[in-house]
C-alpha cells in the first residue's frame, strides 16, 4: 500500500497506458467518448418495442438507455475533474485516475450489456439498428481513453491493470467547513441515495434491474477508489445522530415517492427480513454465535400474533389482542424459545449451537406442520396455516386500508412499511445501543477469544445467552408484524433453505454478505438477497445453485463481507488508541493484514 | 408387525445406517476440528453414484449380487472424490480463518451440491426409484428384508476393517497422532494433509456405504434426502462423543432404538396420545440430543476436552 512497495526504483516510470496509444490521446478520447456514449441513448437502438423499456425512439432515452445516459456522465464529469475545472475538484480529491477506468468500465459494460441483451432476446444482431452500433462504438471509446491513461507498468498486464483501479493512497484532508454544510452534504446525499434505491426497487423487469446492478457497481467502486466514500463515512463519523435521522427519513419518504402498492410491498418485505437479519446480526455478528435456525424465530413471533389476531382459524378465536399487546407476546414466545434452545447448548463449544439451532428449525417446522388435531394437537392447524388474519387498527388507524395524507395516497402495505420502518428504528437502536455497551464488547471480547474473554472476568455463558434471546426476541417482533402483512401464517416459509427469502440459509447470508457486526452491512445484504429473487424471475430456478457458491467464493475471497466491519470501526475512532497499532500494521502491507485477520 | 422386537430391529437397523454417517463426521471433527455440514450431502451424493452405476452403465438385468458390489464402488468413488474434492478446494484455504468460516462454507457446499443433483441429474427433482432387495425372512418373531441384512453386514464390517486400521496401521496411529495434536504429529514428520484428505475419504466411503443401505431398503433416493439423514447422523455422533469413532457407532444405535421406540410407544404414555408416530420421530431425535448435551455434554463416550485456545 505504502510508495515504497509499488513503485520502481527508477523516478520515472514508464507512464504508457495498459493499450499502446499515446497518452495525450486518452483523456480527449475519454471525454468525447462519455458525451457520444450518452448521445447515443437518445438514437434508436432496436427496431421493435418486444425488447422491454421500448428503446426504439429516437430523440428520448428510455429504459435501460438511461443507464447509458447517467454512466456517460458520470464518466464525462470524472474527466472534466481530472482537468481540473473549477467547481468538480471535489470529484476527485487525490486526482487519480482510477475513478476515470471505472466509469468508463461502467459506462460500457452498462452499454455492451443493453447491446447483447437485444441481440440474444430478439435473436441476432440484425434486430440493433444504427443507434445501436453507434452506441456500441461510442460506448468503447471512452474504456479505450481509459486504456490509454499513464499508468505506472509493472511488467504484468494484470498487475498493471489491478494498479490502475487501485484506490488513491493519500486522499487529501478535505477543507473545513461548516456543520450546516455537512449536513446539507449529508442530505443531498442521502436524497441521491433513496433515488437511486428507489428506482432500483421499481425496476419493471430483469434485464434493467442487471444493468441498474452494473451501473451502481461500477459508480460506487469508482467513488470508493476517489476517496469519496471515506471522505462521506469521515462526514457521517461527525455526524451520526443527524445522519441516523436522515437516514430515517429517507426510508419514511419512500412510500410517497411510490404510486404503485406494489412496490411498498417490495419495501415492507426488505424491511421484515432486514430487520430479522439485523436481529441475527446480534448473534452471529457480535456475539459470534452461529444460528442456523433463526427463521424459526420468527415464525415462532407470527403464529404467535396468529394465534391472538382474533382470525376465526385460529384455535384461539375469541381472542383478540391490540397490536401492541401480540407484539410482545410475539416476543415474548420467541424471547422463551430463545432461553430454552440456549440454555443448554450455550455452556457448549460453539458448533454445537449451530447443530442444534438446526434441529430447532426443523422441530419447529415439523411441529407446526402437525399440530393441525390429526397428527398432533391442534394449535396450528397444520399446513394450511391460519389464514385470514385481519389488519392492525391502532388507535382507529386501520392498516387495510388506503389513507390519504397530503394529497399522497398510502396504501395496506405503504402502512405497514412504515410500521416496519418504525420497529426497524427500534431494533437499529437497540442493536446500536447494545454493541456500544458493557454487554456489547463482552460479545466482541467473546467472539474474538473466549478463552481469554472469561479469563478477563466476562460470564460466557450469561452474556451468550443474553445474545441469543435478544435476537430471538427482535425476529419474534418482526415476525408479529409480518403475520399481518401477509394475511396468513404457513409452515413452508420456515425452513432452512429455499429459493426464496426468509429462511435461515438466506437470512445467515444476508449478514455474512452485507459484513458481520456493522448496521449498515446486513440490511444492505437484505435488500439484495431480496432483490435478486424477485426481480430475476429467470434465475429462480438455479438461485439456490449460484447461491450456494457465493457464499463458498465469499468465504474464500473476501470473508469480511461487502460493507467490512474493521475499516468502519479505523473510520469512525481515527484517534482511538485502541486501533492504532492495528493502523500501522494495515499500513506496511497485504500479508500483516491477513495475520491480523486471521487473529480475529 | 409392531412387536417390541421387531422395533428393536428397526431402531437397530436405522441406527447402524446413522452410525456409518456419524464415522464421516465424527473423524473430520476430531481431526480438524470443523463440522462438515456437506457431510450429508456427500451421503446423497453417494447414493446417486451408485444409481448412476445401476441404471446408467450396468446392462438392464444384471443380477443384484453382482450389482450391488459395483453400485458400492461407483458410489464410493463418486462419495469420495467429492468428499476430497471439498476438503482441498473449500476447506483447506480455510484452515486457520474464524470457525464461522468454514462452516458457511459448509453450508454453501451443501446447498450447491444439492442444486447441482437436483439441476442437472436426470428425474431427481423428485423422488427417484432405486433397485430394492426386498426379498423378506421371518426370524421368530422379527421380519427382515434382503437389504437390512446388506445394512447390518456391511456395518459390522465396515467398523471392523475401520478400528483394525486405526489401531494397527502405520496411517491410522498417524491419525491418532493427528488428532491429538496437529502442529506435533507434523513435528514428528506426519503429512497432516494427507491424513486429513484419508480422513475425508473414508468418511465418504463409509457414507456412501450407508447411501446404497439406504436405497436399497426404501427403494427411492431424492436430493434432499442428505440434509435431515446429516443432521441426525451429527446427532449421533454427538450423542456417542464426537471425535470417537466408536462412540459414532453407539451414538448411531442409540438414537436409531430411541427415535424408533419414541415412534412406536410414546403415544401410549397419558396425555401425549398425539404426539406418537412417524411424524413426530424427528423432534424426538433432536429433544434426546439436547437432554444429553445437557447432562453429559462430552457424550457418552467422550472424553472431558479442554477447549482448544
Amino acid at each position: 500500500m505504502t510508495d515504497t512497495k509499488t513503485t520502481p526504483v527508477t523516478p520515472a516510470p514508464t507512464t504508457r497506458g495498459v493499450l499502446p496509444l499515446p497518452t495525450a490521446a486518452a483523456r480527449p478520447l475519454l471525454l468525447a467518448g462519455g458525451i457520444a456514449t450518452a448521445a447515443s441513448a437518445f438514437l434508436a437502438w432496436t427496431w421493435t418495442a418486444e425488447f422491454p423499456g421500448d428503446l426504439t425512439i429516437n430523440g428520448y432515452p428510455g429504459g435501460l438507455q438511461w443507464l447509458t445516459v447517467v454512466a456517460g456522465i458520470l464518466t464525462v464529469l470524472f474527466t472534466l475533474a481530472s482537468y481540473d475545472i473549477r467547481g468538480l475538484g471535489w470529484l476527485l480529491p487525490a486526482r487519480n485516475t482510477a475513478p476515470l477506468v471505472l466509469t468508463a468500465l461502467g459506462a460500457f459494460a452498462t452499454t455492451w450489456f443493453t447491446i447483447i441483451a437485444i441481440s440474444v432476446e430478439l435473436g441476432g444482431l440484425a434486430n440493433l439498428e444504427p443507434g445501436g452500433w453507434i452506441a456500441a462504438i461510442a460506448a468503447a471509446l471512452p474504456l479505450l481513453g481509459a486504456l490509454a491513461l499513464p499508468q505506472e507498468n509493472t511488467g504484468n498486464a494484470k498487475e498493471t491493470f489491478k494498479a490502475s483501479i487501485a484506490k488513491a493512497e493519500k486522499i487529501p484532508a478535505p477543507a473545513a467547513v461548516s456543520p450546516w454544510i455537512e449536513r446539507l452534504v449529508i442530505t443531498v446525499v442521502t436524497a441521491i441515495g433513496l433515488g437511486v434505491f428507489t428506482y432500483g426497487i421499481d425496476t419493471e423487469y430483469g434485464e434493467l434491474f442487471v444493468g441498474y446492478l452494473i451501473t451502481v457497481v461500477f459508480a460506487m467502486w469508482a467513488l470508493h477508489t476517489a476517496g469519496l466514500l471515506d471522505r462521506f463515512s469521515r462526514l457521517v463519523a461527525h455526524n451520526r445522530s443527524f445522519t441516523l435521522a436522515m437516514g430515517f427519513v429517507a426510508a419514511i419518504a419512500f412510500p410517497f415517492t411510490q404510486t404503485d402498492d406494489h412496490y411498498a410491498n417490495i419495501g415492507v418485505n426488505i424491511l421484515i427480513f432486514g430487520t430479522v437479519a439485523l436481529g441475527l446480526n446480534i448473534v452471529v455478528g457480535l456475539a459470534g454465535l452461529l444460528d442456523l435456525g433463526y427463521v424459526a424465530f420468527l415464525g415462532v413471533g407470527a403464529y404467535t400474533a396468529a394465534l391472538v389476531s382474533g382470525s376465526e382459524f385460529s384455535r384461539f378465536s375469541g381472542v383478540q389482542f391490540p397490536f401492541w399487546a401480540s407484539a410482545l407476546t410475539g416476543a415474548a414466545a420467541s424471547l422463551i424459545f430463545g432461553v430454552l434452545i440456549g440454555a443448554p447448548t450455550l455452556r457448549l463449544r460453539g458448533d454445537y449451537l449451530a447443530i442444534v439451532t438446526l434441529g430447532f428449525g426443523e422441530i419447529f417446522r415439523i411441529a407446526v406442520n402437525n399440530m393441525d388435531g390429526d397428527s398432533g394437537p391442534d394449535i396450528t392447524n397444520g399446513p394450511n396455516g391460519i389464514p385470514s388474519i385481519p389488519d392492525l387498527n391502532f388507535l382507529g388507524f386501520n392498516f387495510g386500508q388506503s389513507h390519504d395524507i397530503g394529497g399522497f395516497t398510502l396504501g395496506r402495505f405503504a402502512n405497514y412499511y412504515l410500521l416496519m420502518v418504525l420497529i426497524m428504528a427500534i431494533v437499529v437502536l437497540v442493536y446500536t445501543r447494545a454493541a456500544d455497551s458493557r454487554i456489547g464488547r463482552s460479545w466482541i471480547a467473546i467472539r474474538e477469544d473466549e478463552t481469554a474473554a472469561t479469563a478477563m472476568g466476562i460470564n460466557g455463558f450469561r452474556v451468550k445467552l443474553i445474545a441469543f434471546a435478544l435476537g430471538a426476541a427482535l425476529a419474534g417482533l418482526a415476525g408479529t408484524v409480518s403475520a399481518h402483512v401477509t394475511y396468513s401464517v404457513v409452515p413452508t416459509p420456515y425452513q432452512f433453505a429455499g429459493s426464496t427469502p426468509p429462511n435461515s440459509a438466506f437470512l445467515l447470508a444476508a449478514v455474512v454478505l452485507g459484513g458481520m457486526g456493522t448496521v449498515a452491512g446486513p440490511l444492505l445484504g437484505a435488500a439484495l438477497l431480496y432483490l435478486l429473487p424477485e426481480k430475476l424471475v429467470f434465475l429462480q430456478d438455479k438461485s439456490l445453485l449460484a447461491f450456494g457458491i457465493a457464499l463458498i467464493l465469499l468465504m474464500r475471497f473476501r470473508p469480511e463481507g461487502v460493507i467490512a466491519n474493521r475499516r468502519q470501526q479505523l473510520e469512525f475512532h481515527e484517534t482511538g488508541q485502541l486501533d492504532v497499532p492495528e493502523q500501522r500494521i494495515d499500513d506496511t502491507d497485504d500479508t500483516a493484514v491477513s495475520v491480523t485477520k486471521a487473529g480475529a | 408387525m409392531n412387536t417390541l422386537p421387531q422395533q428393536l430391529a428397526n431402531g437397530l437397523l436405522l441406527g447402524s445406517m446413522y452410525g456409518l454417517i456419524a464415522i464421516g463426521y465424527t473423524m473430520v471433527y476430531g481431526i480438524v476440528q470443523l463440522i462438515n455440514f456437506a457431510h450429508g450431502e456427500i451421503f446423497m451424493t453417494g447414493a446417486f453414484g451408485a444409481l448412476t452405476v445401476y441404471f446408467y452403465i450396468l446392462p438392464d438385468g444384471t443380477p443384484m449380487a453382482v450389482a450391488v458390489p459395483l453400485m458400492l464402488i461407483g458410489g464410493g468413488i463418486v462419495a469420495i472424490l467429492i468428499a476430497v474434492g471439498a476438503e482441498r478446494f473449500a476447506y483447506r484455504p480455510l484452515r486457520g480463518a474464524p470457525r464461522l468460516a468454514p462452516l458457511i462454507t459448509a453450508i454453501g457446499l451443501s446447498l450447491a451440491l444439492q442444486e447441482v443433483v437436483r439441476n442437472f441429474y436426470p428425474g431427481a427433482d423428485r423422488a427417484r426409484a432405486f433397485p430394492g432387495l426386498d426379498a423378506t425372512h421371518d426370524l421368530g418373531s422379527i421380519t427382515i428384508k434382503d437389504a437390512d441384512i446388506f445394512l447390518i453386514v456391511s456395518a459390522v464390517v465396515c467398523m471392523a476393517a475401520l478400528a483394525y486400521f486405526v489401531r494397527k496401521s502405520r496411517t491410522g496411529r498417524a491419525m491418532q497422532a493427528t488428532a491429538q495434536d496437529p502442529d506435533t504429529a507434523q513435528l514428528m514428520g506426519i503429512d497432516t494433509n494427507r491424513i486429513i484428505v484419508i480422513a475425508f475419504a473414508i468418511g465418504g466411503f463409509f457414507a456412501a456405504v450407508a447411501a446404497v443401505a439406504y436405497g436399497l431398503k426404501y427403494g427411492n433416493v431424492d436430493y434432499r434426502m442428505g440434509f435431515l439423514m446429516g443432521l441426525k447422523a451429527f446427532t449421533a455422533a454427538v450423542l456417542g462423543g464426537i471425535g470417537n469413532i466408536y462412540g459414532a457407532m453407539l451414538g448411531g444405535l442409540v438414537l436409531g432404538i430411541a427415535e424408533t421406540l419414541a415412534s412406536a410407544y410414546i403415544d401410549e404414555i397419558p396425555g401425549m396420545q398425539q404426539l406418537g408416530g412417524q411424524s413426530w420421530a424427528n423432534v424426538w431425535a433432536f429433544c434426546l440430543l439436547i437432554i444429553v448435551l445437557l447432562v453429559r455434554p462430552q457424550g457418552l463416550l467422550g472424553e472431558r476436552v479442554a477447549d482448544r485456545a
